[in-house]
């Protein structure tokens, strides 16, 4: 299936980054400064716990139905990178925190 | 008191000779020296008292005060010097002053430089900056290098998390009477120039400009509107007499004349045509009461200036005029920024590199990373700076799938959010950036040079 090779390429879950300016990070400022932009990516197949599958089991058994449930680990920031200021197109500056990530995991 | 004594005592370590006498040595060495030596130790508590609230003359009157001055020429602490950024820095600029303000007359023009002389690593950071220049495709085609210099310090972690430290500093608003905390303002500067490498905060400060919005950039560098301006213009020779009530403002502004004074004998204006020397003792001069800045965002001119004017100077106009023109109209400090800014160095580096006057050889090379861990106050004020739009936009793409959660499926992830990630993603995954590597080969160095 599409979903099953798209997987296949993929590795664990780890931080990766980015050259990006900051317009290009959509929080609405204006500048042509680059910054580094660091994410986490990757799969987490090997973070799965009894409470994912149990948690999927109550669903296929219709005993959970209408909530909102995540029965799969997932990868995201366990820890943001310090601040990062920059000037924008209009000569002020600004200061963005948590903006980067700085250590990944399966949560 | 054993490492004291066993470093004025017979085996004396390498390098100096057999009373460790008449060796350039830092003043703090100097002082731990002669505080081992009884003669010497009770000559230099002598002088200090001589010192304490006389002028020079009354204090040569008196027949002890000049003996142990006469004596305490043959010290080492005579010719100590001190290095910018060394551990202990201002101790070491107070003992330097505490001897030197008795040897001079006092109120001199120029005073000598307590910092040791800069060894030309010139020619390592000019070719940097025309490497750098010369090889990003990005500054050819819409040059502006002072924005190249901002991406090259935000690929720096070091440098992007020092600059961001000044930066929120500096623009951190405390009231609507307040602007902003100049006093940390300055400080969290200091840091930056101190601790990052040279070749980033230069070309930031340097940056050669040809548009306005690069040049009001480069302007931006040091947030003037905190760390420059102020409501009043004072006079120059009041912002002197202040800066030199404090060692290390009068220190870095003794620095600054020694290396940038204008000289007609050599090629560059510089003394012994060292640009980095110039270029360093200017940047030592940020984050003090003589903080130095363009005076706007002319991209044909620079004119550089502290935040002073010679308005009331009386009958010592002339004075202020002269000492005005040392930034304003300076042809060593404009050729170095221009030098620098264009990447292109005099083929000249000098080679007995001494340009200062009354300089000790050296025996060392200073390393070029300050170890001034002392002063490190924490001043990066985790202030949220509220991002100015919403997730809405990604809320919105977000909700299309059936699970509802922030965090999503991989495929999904980069196939519907990130279209145009992918192909970057592998090409520059790895984080293998050069993260402050200059800094690692530096330590044993400096332990070294600490140790000894």
């Amino acid at each position: 299936s599409r979903r099953k090779r798209a997987r296949a390429r993929h590795k664990p879950c780890a931080l990766k980054e980015l050259e990006v300016s900051v317009s290009e990070l959509g929080l609405g400022y204006e500048s042509d400064e680059t910054v580094l932009f660091r994410y986490c990516s990757g799969t987490c197949e090997a973070a799965v716990r009894s409470y994912d599958l149990s948690l999927k089991s109550m669903r296929s058994r219709r005993k959970i139905k209408k909530e909102k449930i995540r029965a799969r680990p997932c990868c995201r920031p366990l820890a943001y990178d310090d601040d990062v200021s920059f000037l924008d197109a209009y000569n002020r500056y600004y200061t963005v925190n948590e903006l980067s990530a700085k250590e990944c995991g399966c949560v | 008191d054993e490492i004291l004594r066993s470093l004025a005592g017979p085996p004396s370590p390498p390098g100096q000779d057999p009373h460790g006498w008449r060796v350039p040595v830092d003043c703090v060495r100097a002082n731990e020296l002669c505080a081992a030596e009884p003669s010497c130790s009770s000559r230099y508590r002598t002088l200090r008292q001589c010192l304490a609230g006389r002028d020079r003359n009354t204090m040569l009157a008196n027949k002890e005060c000049q003996a142990a001055l006469e004596v305490l020429q043959e010290s080492p602490l005579y010719d100590c010097r001190c290095k910018r950024g060394m551990k202990k820095e201002l101790q070491c600029l107070q003992i330097y002053w505490s001897i030197h303000l008795g040897l001079t007359e006092g109120e001199e023009f120029y005073e000598a430089s307590p910092y040791e002389p800069v060894t030309s690593r010139l020619s390592d950071i000019f070719r940097h900056a025309s490497i750098v220049s010369g090889m990003d495709p990005a500054t050819n085609s819409k040059s502006n290098h002072c924005l190249d210099a901002a991406k090259a310090c935000n690929l720096n972690d070091n440098c992007k998390r020092l600059r961001s430290g000044y930066i929120s500093t500096c623009s951190k608003e405390i009231s609507a009477s307040e602007h902003c905390n100049r006093r940390k303002c300055h400080k969290a500067l200091r840091q930056f120039f101190d601790r990052v490498p040279s070749e980033y905060t230069y070309r930031l400060l340097f940056c050669s400009c040809k548009d306005h919005a690069c040049a009001e950039r480069r302007r931006q560098t040091i947030v003037p509107s905190c760390s420059y301006e102020d409501k009043e213009k004072p006079n120059c020779l009041d912002l002197r007499n202040t800066c030199r009530m404090d060692h290390l403002c009068r220190s870095r502004l003794a620095d600054f004349h020694a290396n940038c004074q204008a000289s007609f004998q050599s090629l560059t204006s510089c003394p012994g045509d060292n640009y980095q020397a110039c270029l360093g003792s200017y940047a030592g001069l940020i984050g003090f009461d003589m903080t130095p800045n363009y005076v706007d965002a002319s991209t044909t001119s620079i004119t550089i200036s502290p935040w002073c004017s010679c308005k009331g100077s009386g009958n010592l106009e002339e004075e202020c005029e002269k000492f005005l023109r040392d930034f304003t109209e300076n042809p060593c400090l404009r050729n170095a920024i221009q030098a620098f800014g264009n990447g292109t160095d005099v083929n000249l580096s000098p080679k007995n590199p001494s340009p200062p006057v009354t300089v000790p050889p050296k025996t060392e090379k200073s390393p070029a990373l300050p170890d001034d861990i002392n002063d490190s106050n924490t001043m990066y004020d985790t202030s949220i700076i509220t991002t100015c739009t919403s997730i809405q936009e990604h809320g919105a793409k977000l909700n299309k799938s059936t699970e509802q959660s922030l965090c999503y499926s991989e495929t999904q992830l980069t196939t519907d959010i990130m279209p145009d990630q992918k192909t970057f993603v592998d090409q520059k995954a790895g984080g293998s950036r050069q993260r402050g590597c200059r800094i690692l080969p530096l330590v044993p160095i400096l332990l070294l040079t600490l140790g000894l």
